[in-house]
């Protein structure tokens, strides 16, 4: 037998073989069991033979394999060339809920004030006249109190109109330092229209401590209004009158439409108003029992919607109650 | 308010850009909301196509009734012939013209044009076409002895600026051009002129009793009564101011009475004196029911907490708010008491509201007016009565008691820099406080913080009120010195409290679940139109018949939002909300608490599997049992330990609805507080399919809850995957099929524990259930 002829044909025939089936005929042809190299190999009797039967049997083995992953590498790839597909046919459709956009922008301003150290109170909604008025410094005759204003339960007990007499419990709870938000629905006797709902969202801070100054207010706005509405954004305070702090300020932020050089946004001032701040009153400090002398502080409130309002332009406020999802879901 | 620029330039001098002191005011005294450039424009040669013209002849215009044809000296060498519609003028009046080329207020442009066949250049004016006043019955007369050519922008003030002003509460001093002007004068550091009015001669005569019965009310009553007044139009300065700060002219002695008003801030009030009954007035409470007739020809029912001015008979105004029709100045008044009073704010804001009533005097009174404005407004008034009806002054009143001292409020300056962030200097501080009329007394020496412990501060009467603590010197020094000057920064920190609550967390955590799992979030209001709770809070005087209700649950807000997406035509409808519900307690206040509901197209599975999901989230192991709810379905409807799911019932939507409503707080209640770790990954699982065949009725919780019982402490898994029911088995039968997994953390579980366990399951389910194990 002429091994190396039979060798050099088996090859041929492996590197010949153009499919897996065919391949595996050429193998059982010369290394299947009734093949003519194993039948030697059975009768081979001395050892230079064997071994020579050996290794090209070894070789011819190598060789089936190294051609049968060639084969299967190329069918692979016939088969996925086959199996181009549109890449821009739709996807499985998984459709996500949207959180509002109200819930949106408060877990923004919640992360903005955990970064600053602030804690997140969540006061109650329904409250005594005491706690969202009197405790304020509301005088008696001030107009928030009156019926016409705010929704009452009875004389004693109203929808609160802001979110600060979590403030106030939160101050007959223990001492200074404290610096917390508070954010959530508030009421006011309304009628809806474009810009007002009966029921709107605020968030109010506060931050009593020794040595808090009016600076650490501007600072502190300046760093929110910046998160909120872009890092280029200035702040200016105007004085203003609330019962419950002294000085009183509004702040306004620099508008972020027209840097300043004038747009309907911001009327043409280059500003925007976008709440109420101030040194928390002395008389505060007497209704939870803090020594004014030692402690000062500051408190301001923004209004949730007028952020979605400005920021997304948002046109008219009653469709924040509305839950049409084509509005849900743009944001 | 509006604040014609011109008058406040009266009182003090502004030598800054009005775009300057606009924003020098915004940001330290009042917003303010518009500079309004008013009148005729000031631009090219516009003003001075505007001049004083002599008519020098008028005559019907030839082919029109209405028209006068006119021949006006409008200093050029040709008389200009001019068509005018007024006919309260003829030759020789003095007038003012704007010629062709002129630009009216409004932008409409004057040309030569001809009128019914005759050329007419330009236009005679009256004075609501140059933005002076209201009036359109007849064109401005003018001083017979301005010459023709004249300057027009010389003798009227045809150009102006106003300031649109909206004043806080706790300023009414700057609700007056006067008292503005005091703090312009503070913030620009320039000089304020003399309040105006010079006191006209007293001429004596019979006296007005004054009596005030009720001091606590109307603290001051300044009364002065004239005689010879004669009743008649304003002169144009007069009229053109009151116009340009949004009075209407009514007549001088009215016109008096407002623009005394606006000039200090103190409402004051002109009675036909004639038409008093016994020649007295005074000041006391309302009867109950008693009524007086106010100018606007409404009759006022009044109480005991309302004020009223009296003659010697009857209720003859309403004090501080309106004055009455009975005793209204008209044009046959000859003479008149002038009312300068003074009233406390809180009775007459009650007034007001409550009989819907607000006017320019109530507006003033009720955020409490200055009593000593009284006076100079008595005076000015006086003086202009005198000088413009020709009146003369026959007596003066003034009574009082009780009138407020100037508060004195010791002041450290160290302190002001301290709560204001930044150190400003002691001299400054005293220089801000002087400048806005306190009374600075420092025993240390002056201006050196450092050696001054507190000044002795006394504050003017007009800001008695409003500036009688340290705190309140101290935003005085603040907003003068300028917010703007003050520096940012951040509060210097020794504790930290920066982070949520883990039911704060858990909250957000529902949240995004849901919005994962394809819901959206809805936000509906508290206040529902009924609740399932009869004893829900309602409020006694609701918004709507809609909004009565503080709801305990979300059903009709999500209702609603689904029934809108519905009616839209929206697809793949799931909404939640997660917020609070009020329940009603027992005592004063609600029990708040925070509720997750949702809604979604899909029906009884679609919830349940929102709420197994949230379960889940929580670690828990929801119970589900038959429960009805009235809203539901009755055949698809369950509880769970935080609240209840089922398929909407389809009275309340069409269609197949899923709905949940869960307390937080009770499904919360079983999140441990830490997690351990479960060793499920060293030894494998052993997985087993299990049929069981079981009565119709039987609940598939039934048979999980039995094999949990049942499997002991390494069945991990056990879960429905299928349920049969057909040809194949009995009548009234079924078969459930339960993937069960068995585990152990400490060895890996051989094919004979499996079968040990799975044997265990079967005996117990058959002898508990009747279940047969299905081949």
């Amino acid at each position: 037998m002429d091994v190396q002829a039979l060798e050099q044909e088996a090859n041929k025939a492996i590197l010949g073989a153009g499919t897996s089936d065919e391949l595996d005929a050429v193998r059982v042809r010369y290394l299947g069991r009734n093949a003519e190299l194993p039948q030697a190999l059975r009768d081979v009797r001395d050892k230079e033979t064997g071994r020579t039967l050996n290794e090209a049997r070894r070789r011819l083995s190598e060789a089936v394999e190294a051609r049968a992953e060639e084969l299967e590498s190329e069918e692979l790839e016939r088969r996925l060339a086959e199996e181009v597909v549109d890449i821009t046919l739709p996807g499985t459709v998984i459709q996500p809920g949207h959180l509002h956009l109200i819930t949106q922008i408060r877990r923004e301003i919640e992360d903005i004030f955990l970064g600053l150290g602030y804690e997140v109170v969540d006061g109650r909604e329904v409250e005594t006249t005491y706690y969202n008025f009197t405790a304020l410094n509301m005088p008696t005759w001030h107009p928030a109190r009156s019926p016409l204003a705010s929704l009452y339960l009875d004389d004693d007990t109203v929808l609160r109109t802001e979110t600060s007499p979590a403030q106030i419990h939160t101050m007959e709870q223990r001492e200074p330092p404290i610096y917390m938000v508070s954010l959530g629905r508030v009421y006011r006797r309304d009628t809806p229209d474009a810009t007002h709902v009966p029921i709107f969202h605020q968030v109010e801070g506060l931050a009593v401590g020794e040595g808090i100054t009016l600076a650490d207010l501007k600072g502190t706005l300046r760093h929110v209004m910046r998160a909120l509405f872009g890092e280029e954004r200035d702040i200016r305070f105007r004085t203003h009158y609330f019962p419950f702090t002294e000085p009183s300020i509004e702040p306004d932020v620099s508008c972020f439409l027209c840097d300043g050089d004038g747009c309907n946004v911001c009327r043409h001032s280059g500003w925007i108003e976008m709440g109420g701040a101030g040194m928390v009153d002395p008389a505060l400090y007497e209704f939870v029992g803090y020594d004014a002398e030692r402690f000062s502080g500051f408190a301001f409130g923004l209004g949730l919607e007028r952020i979605a309002m400005l920021r997304h332009g948002l046109p008219d406020l009653r469709q924040l109650w509305d839950n049409d999802l084509r509005l849900l879901q743009q944001f | 308010m509006k604040v014609p620029v011109s008058w406040l330039r009266e009182y003090v001098d502004i030598d800054v850009p009005l775009a300057d002191l606009a924003e020098r005011l915004a940001v330290a005294s009042a917003e303010v909301e518009r500079v309004a450039s008013v009148g005729v424009a000031d631009e090219g040669q516009n003003l001075e196509q505007f001049v004083v013209g002599r008519v020098l002849e008028a005559a019907k215009h030839p082919n029109a009734d209405r028209l006068q044809l006119c021949q006006v000296d409008v200093g050029s060498t040709e008389p200009a012939q001019i068509v005018c519609g007024a006919w309260n003028f003829g030759a020789g009046a003095t007038v003012a013209v704007a010629r062709p080329g002129a630009t009216l207020p409004g932008g409409m442009e004057l040309k030569r044009v001809k009128l019914r066949g005759e050329h007419s250049e330009g236009m005679i004016l009256a004075e609501d076409e140059v933005d002076l006043g209201k009036d359109h019955d007849g064109i401005m007369l003018l001083d017979g002895a301005l010459s023709p050519g004249t300057p027009l922008s010389d003798v009227l003030p045809l150009v102006d600026d106003v300031l649109e002003m909206e004043v806080t509460g706790n300023r009414p001093d700057l609700l007056s051009i006067y008292g503005l002007a005091r703090d312009v004068a503070a913030l620009l550091d320039s000089e304020l002129r003399s309040p105006p009015g010079v006191e006209p001669e007293l001429a004596g005569g019979e006296s007005v009793p004054i009596e005030i019965h009720d001091f606590d009310g109307c603290p001051r009553y300044i009364g002065r009564s004239f005689t010879d007044v004669s009743v008649g139009p304003s002169p144009q300065w007069l009229r053109t101011r009151l116009h340009r700060s949004g009075v209407r002219s009514i007549s001088n002695v009215v016109d008096i009475t407002n623009y005394v008003m606006l000039t200090f801030g103190s409402p004051l009030h002109a009675f036909d004196l004639d038409l008093l009954r016994g020649r007295r007035v005074g000041v006391r409470r309302a009867e109950k029911g008693e009524r007086v007739r106010t100018l606007d020809s409404v009759e006022r029912i009044l109480t005991p907490a309302d004020m009223v001015i009296i003659d010697g008979e009857r209720a003859i105004a309403l004090a501080a708010i309106m004055g009455g029709e009975d005793t209204e100045v008209s044009d046959d008044t000859t003479s008149v008491l002038l009312e300068a009073a003074n009233f406390e704010p809180v009775g007459i804001l009650q007034t007001s509201e409550r009989l819907g009533l607000r006017t320019e005097g109530s507006n003033r009174w009720e955020k409490g007016v200055d009593p000593q404005q009284a006076a100079l407004a008595a005076t000015l008034a006086s003086q202009l009565l005198v000088e413009l009806c020709g009146a003369t002054l026959e007596y003066a009143g003034d009574e009082s008691e009780g009138l407020p001292q100037r508060p004195r409020i010791a002041f450290r300056p160290a302190r002001a820099s301290a709560l204001i962030g930044t150190e400003i200097d002691g001299a400054e501080q005293r220089a801000i406080l002087e400048r806005l009329g306190f009374d600075v007394q420092a025993d240390g020496s002056p201006g050196s913080p450092a050696d001054a412990d507190a000044w002795i501060v006394t504050g003017p009467s007009w800001r008695a009120r409003d500036v009688v603590r340290e705190v309140d010197l101290v935003e005085e020094v603040a907003r003068v010195y300028g917010l703007e000057k003050v520096p940012f920064t951040l509060p210097a920190r020794r504790e930290l409290f920066g982070r949520l609550t883990q039911e704060q967390r858990l909250r957000r955590r529902v949240e995004d679940a849901l919005a994962g799992a394809g819901y959206s979030e809805a936000y509906t209001w508290s206040l529902a139109s009924e609740d399932v709770r009869e004893d829900a809070m309602r409020l006694p005087t609701p918004l709507s018949a809609e909004h009565a209700v503080l709801r305990t649950n979300l059903v009709e807000g999500l209702v609603n939002a689904a029934s809108l997406n519905r009616d839209a035509g929206n697809r793949d409808i799931a909404l939640f909300e997660l917020t609070r519900v009020y329940l009603p307690s027992g005592d004063q206040l609600p029990d708040e608490r925070w509720h997750v509901g949702g809604i979604a197209e899909g029906g009884y599975f679609a919830a349940k599997g929102a709420v197994e999901m949230l379960h889940e989230l929580m670690g828990a192991e929801p119970r589900f049992e038959r429960a009805a709810q009235p809203f539901l379905h009755p055949g698809k409807s369950a509880s769970v330990a935080s609240g209840w799911l089922g398929e909407l019932h389809p009275r309340v939507l069409e269609g197949e609805w899923g709905m949940f409503e869960l307390d937080l707080a009770t499904l919360f209640a079983e999140v441990p507080e830490r997690r351990l770790y479960d060793d499920v990954i060293t030894y494998p699982a052993v997985h087993q399919d299990l049929a069981f065949v079981v009565d119709h009725a039987l609940l598939a919780g039934e048979l999980i809850g039995a094999i949990r019982d049942s499997g002991g402490p390494l069945l991990r898994r056990a879960r429905v995957f299928d349920v049969y029911e057909g040809d194949q088995l009995p009548q009234g039968k079924k078969s459930i099929a339960v993937s069960v997994s068995f585990q152990s953390d400490s060895a890996t579980l051989s094919d004979d524990d499996a079968r040990g366990l799975r044997e265990q399951i079967v005996e117990a389910l058959q002898e508990r259930l009747g279940a047969e194990l299905r081949a």
